[in-house]
């Protein structure tokens, strides 16, 4: 699908107040101007390899503010899409894991398990994290936060139908 | 008042005090929640969306689709689902080709996309179509001498695709319901800043670093507690507060209650239905302040 305002992206003005507004710029190598200004540029491999697009909380501070109304967490979902599909390498190698998986299982259930996820996660990064989260995780289960088993949706509603078909949809094109 | 209610995952799971007190509030102020029949995940802002694009849509699509067929507008606690679902309404209303691509999809279960029903938040219903003033009525336990930072977050306020109810950098609506019921909504510059979102999961200490700043500066405007919306800001903040405590050697104790939790302290409800022994953060001894716990 061809992410609605991606075309946009030539309309920045470099002003920024995206990179001056940006809550988790600290934690970023480039700042978004940075990286709009790269993409103009054609700096395809250091954008796509940035830790800013993997960063971006989508918190919209920067879109709102946005005099030329891009949609820059949408540009940066747009770029860590390509990035997945081209198999560039993400500087945090959980990233691109972390969205194939949180797909996988709303495509399994429906909707979110969340321990689920946290397992998928730890087991392909780094299985040590499993005793450092333990604590917390004990904490959590104790206030009953931690659902064993996943809320599903019913069999009979045509769930499956539509995640399968708008994810064979997409591959197709 | 009647609505189609979207819980999302999170208030099934570790935020369902998030849907208990907010039950237990709406009974209270004649708002019937309806929920959307084998509702699915919204695909949470981008967790899905930049994965596969047309999925996170098609994912919207159905519930919008349900929602419409119970001729009810969508409600939502959750800012991700808040925003996932009206960037997914705004995007098929624009996009006549996405639109006909997603029919493709869903028709074939029985639903349509028409674009009729409104996604909206529940602190828009309140602040709107309840009003402060039978908020206030409702009181029966003021909240005298508690003093509340109003945080707000990110999607509730901001994005131009939902529908916008408050000023996206300086939003009051959540203030004047907690000053309707007796408390002190107090100055909080933090209010619209990001808590780290997802990064919980993916990059904890960016977003510990994140989430520490918010409980610093209540500290600092010396509030007794958070006031919060979404289940997401919720687990930065309350969940995971000792461990921002314990990272960066600090102690804050500050209890963070979602704003509904606050409003059913005030109409005197149980606190159990509130759901206010699951929080992290033991609230227990602001409620003595508040002499109803």
């Amino acid at each position: 699908m061809k992410m609605p305002g991606g075309d946009k992206i030539l309309d920045c003005i470099q002003c920024g107040v995206c990179a001056g507004s940006c809550h988790a710029r600290f934690a970023m190598d480039y700042s978004p101007m940075q990286i709009l200004k790269m993409v103009h540029l054609g700096l395809r491999r250091e954008v796509l390899s940035s830790s800013t697009i993997w960063i971006c909380a989508s918190c919209y501070t920067c879109a709102s503010r946005c005099p030329r109304s891009l949609d820059i967490p949408a540009i940066m979902s747009g770029l860590k899409n390509v990035a997945m599909r081209t198999n560039v390498p993400a500087p945090v190698a959980l990233k691109p894991i972390f969205h194939r998986q949180f797909t996988e299982i709303i495509g399994r259930y429906g909707r979110m398990h969340e321990p689920e996820l946290k397992m998928r996660l730890m087991k392909k990064t780094n299985p040590f994290e499993i005793l450092q989260n333990a604590s917390f995780g004990v904490r959590m289960f104790r206030k009953g936060k931690v659902r064993l088993r996943p809320s599903r949706i019913g069999s009979s509603t045509h769930f499956s139908e539509i995640f399968r078909n708008a994810s064979n949809e997409e591959r197709r094109r | 008042m009647r609505y189609a209610f979207f819980p999302g995952c999170s208030l099934h799971a570790s935020a369902k005090e998030c849907a208990m007190s907010a039950n237990a509030v709406s009974k209270c102020l004649g708002i019937e929640l309806v929920e959307i029949p084998e509702w699915n995940c919204c695909g949470s802002i981008d967790a899905v969306y930049a994965y596969n694009p047309f999925l996170s849509v098609s994912l919207s699509a159905r519930n919008l689709a349900i929602a419409e067929k119970m001729g009810m507008d969508i409600v939502t606690l959750c800012s991700a689902c808040f925003f996932t679902l009206s960037r997914a309404s705004n995007i098929l209303r624009e996009n006549a080709e996405i639109k006909k691509r997603v029919a493709e999809v869903i028709n074939d279960a029985g639903l349509k996309f028409e674009g009729g029903v409104k996604v909206r938040h529940y602190l828009d219903v309140l602040s709107n179509d309840v009003g402060v003033e039978e908020i206030s009525r409702q009181v029966k336990v003021p909240l005298g001498g508690l003093r509340v930072a109003p945080y707000y977050g990110c999607l509730v306020v901001r994005p131009k695709v939902i529908q916008r109810f408050d000023d996206p950098e300086h939003p009051t609506s959540m203030d004047s319901v907690i000053e309707a019921l007796g408390a002190e909504a107090v100055y909080y510059p933090d209010k619209t800043r990001c808590c780290g979102a997802s990064l919980v999961i993916t990059d904890e200490s960016v977003m510990m670093e994140m989430a520490k700043g918010l409980l610093v500066t209540a500290k600092n405007m010396q509030a007794d507690c958070l006031a919060t919306l979404c289940p997401m800001c919720h687990l930065n903040l309350d969940a995971k507060q000792r461990d921002i405590e314990s990272h960066f050697g600090v102690r804050f104790g500050l209890p963070v209650l979602y704003l509904t939790q606050l409003i059913g302290v005030a109409f005197g409800l149980d606190p159990k239905e509130l759901g206010l022994n699951r929080n992290l953060v033991s609230p227990m001894k602001l409620l003595q302040k508040t002499k109803c716990g």
